[in-house]
């Protein structure tokens, strides 16, 4: 591998690992504040695409709008299926696998539902970044940098909401213990629905930086579930700076393993990575402080 | 706890055995033998899922990576080697049953359901990409054909053919393992090992207490349920002829399985075979909507564990109901 290609190569796994971070994130938040495990996140990611779609694309909205556009509305979808569908389980005595259930049915329906409105064709956004950034010899469009740039950004606020703010300090204080925090005055479900909120907005932001590269279609958020469940263990469950750092060496395995086996296979290295290290190590890699 | 078989198991048994004997009598055109035979696969395919999911209480979602294993494990061997299927389906289910104790490993490890969850659906991804990329033997998705039928038999005098157009042949092979794997299951469940998978899901720190020795339990739980499952992709194979790795180890499959699971009753021994009856049905008569089969699967589990958690089966007996619950699950491990 020659040092060109290595820079290129780790670039690369930085962005493709910058996406299972956003996607990892948003589903470690959720499970470390609400310990649900949100079968339905990659759906939140596949219906934003359809959003920047008709925003960007079919309104021909400015780009920046039509993303606040999208994130904002799928936001409210997020704080809606909390309210709707998880909340009322988690009076259950068996809500832990209720959640799951309901969870994977809305996912499945979600995505027939969009196969069916919006048909199985492939439907491309437009680059929002054109031209291609050339440093010494290595080269890459400044759309994938973006992806990069825009994702640790999105990622940075979310972490400085959470460990330097009010909001940040209710949202830890429910995640380690919802009914002491209720008996402090914090109103622990609407923390809950916040959480799920901010959740689909990473989804969101994924989905705005991916469109453009994989195009738009059902199941492009069911691709990314496993590998952001495998982003949640990897980290810690539950903890948010953890899955952050297990996505992008989650990215990195995947781009360094195509140097050595068929591209096909890498997606097989992951997940026997993942199994190999939930044998070894159940806490996590990166196993420090919840939430 | 006994309320997971219901008030007479062994005499439902009979009465399912005794209806499929009936079966081949009645005036029935291939095509509704075609769709009873399906039912009875996934039937068995569903048991055998739910003696992990409700009945050992270990919420695993990879099962249909050993419906897969079994199914091209048979197939593969019969192909390749020309052993006949009535020996390769049990090579198919002693297959899965491995794999199925080899994944048992990581899990013992883990308490927390999530992790369960995500384990096992790592590994059915994990098996599906596995036998998609091994294009020189499965010939990936393009589909693996050529799978021979079972071999005919002959019972005194008549023969009974199976493949293309021997409707009954696959019916009765399918009713058999129906019958069997039930028949068998009910006497392991109802004996001493039984109370003790029982006695797991419900309070698994205190049958540890009293000498349950889990890792072992739970390995021997996990190797039958896969067998099972194996047994019912191998039979299935023989009988459709033509495997993708998407159709048996994809997420239609979870989703189907799962959702013949909830709609009959999580945990109930019985209630698999009518979700998978009512859910069988219900999709062969939605054929024209083949769109909407999913659609209405997805409502259907989100409907059910709303509604009725306890399924079909637990619909019934009103009786168990009025029962105060005894011994309430402790606690979930998070």
């Amino acid at each position: 591998m020659s040092g060109t290609h290595l820079i290129e190569t780790l670039i690369n796994g930085l962005i493709s690992g910058s996406i299972y971070a956003l996607v990892g994130s948003g589903l470690a938040l959720v499970y470390g504040t609400t310990r649900v495990l949100n079968f339905a996140h990659g759906e939140l990611l596949m219906l934003a695409g359809y959003f920047i779609l008709l925003f960007a694309v079919t309104l021909g909205w400015p780009v920046i709008l039509a993303a606040i556009a999208t994130i904002v509305l799928v936001m409210v979808l997020g704080a809606l299926l909390q309210r709707v569908t998880i909340a009322p389980l988690m009076a259950r005595e068996d809500w832990a696998f209720s959640v799951i259930a309901v969870t994977i049915g809305l996912s499945i329906f979600l995505q027939s539902g969009a196969q069916l409105i919006w048909g199985e064709q492939y439907q491309g956004v437009p680059y929002f970044f054109h031209g291609v950034a050339v440093i010494g010899e290595v080269r890459m469009p400044w759309q994938r940098i973006a992806i990069l740039v825009v994702a640790l950004g999105v990622m940075g606020i979310c972490g400085l909401i959470l460990y330097r703010t009010k909001l940040g300090r209710i949202v830890r204080a429910t995640a380690q213990d919802a009914e002491a925090a209720l008996a402090v005055g914090i109103p622990a479900g609407r923390v809950h629905t916040i959480v799920f909120a901010i959740s689909a907005g990473l989804a969101g932001t994924a989905a705005i930086l991916l469109s453009p590269l994989i195009t738009v279609n059902p199941w492009m958020g069911a691709s990314y579930l496993l590998k952001g469940f495998a982003v949640v263990i990897l980290g810690g469950l539950g903890s948010f700076g953890g899955a952050v750092a297990a996505g992008f060496l989650l990215g990195l395995i995947e781009t360094f393993s195509v140097a050595f086996v068929p591209s096909e296979w890498s997606n097989v290295i992951a997940f026997a990575f993942l199994i190999a290290v939930i044998t070894a190590r159940p806490e996590g890699l990166f196993a420090g402080r919840g939430a | 706890m006994l309320e997971v078989f219901g008030r007479h198991p062994f005499r439902a048994i009979l009465i399912w055995a005794l209806l499929l004997v009936v079966v081949p009598f009645l005036p029935l055109d291939d095509y509704i033998l075609h769709i009873l035979t399906l039912f009875l696969i996934f039937a068995v395919f569903a048991t055998g899922w739910n003696l992990t999911l409700g009945i050992l209480g270990l919420k695993t979602l990879g099962h249909h990576a050993f419906f897969a294993i079994g199914a091209y494990a048979s197939a593969l061997v019969s192909h390749y080697f020309g052993v006949s299927p009535w020996l390769t389906i049990w090579l198919g289910a002693i297959v899965a049953a491995i794999a199925g104790i080899v994944i048992g490993f990581p899990i013992l490890r883990i308490r927390s359901m999530p992790h369960v969850a995500i384990v096992t659906l790592a590994f059915a991804e994990i098996v599906r990409l596995v036998l998609s990329n091994l294009k020189e033997i499965t010939r990936g998705e393009l589909g693996f054909w050529g799978i021979p039928p079972f071999d005919p038999i002959s019972l005194g005098g008549t023969t009974i053919k199976f493949g293309l157009g021997n409707a009954f042949g696959s019916f009765a092979v399918a009713a058999v393992m129906f019958v069997g794997v039930h028949l068998l299951l009910l006497m392991l469940l109802k004996s001493r090992s039984g109370l003790t998978f029982l006695a797991i899901r419900d309070a698994e720190a205190a049958a540890e207490s009293l000498g349950v020795k889990l890792a072992a339990w739970k390995l021997f739980a996990f190797g039958v349920s896969a067998a099972i499952v194996g047994l019912s992709g191998a039979v299935y194979a023989h009988y459709v002829l033509i495997l993708t790795p998407s159709s048996v180890a994809g997420p239609d499959m979870l989703i189907s399985l799962l959702a013949m699971i909830i709609v009959g009753g999580v945990g109930r021994f019985f209630g698999p075979i009518y979700g998978a009856l009512l859910l069988t049905v219900t999709s062969e008569l939605l054929r024209d909507f083949g769109d909407y089969r999913m659609l209405l699967y997805g409502a259907l589990i989100v409907v059910f564990v709303f509604a009725a958690p306890a399924g079909i089966a637990g619909l019934k007996p009103a009786f168990w109901r009025k029962r105060p619950e005894a011994a309430q699950k402790p606690a979930e491990a998070t």
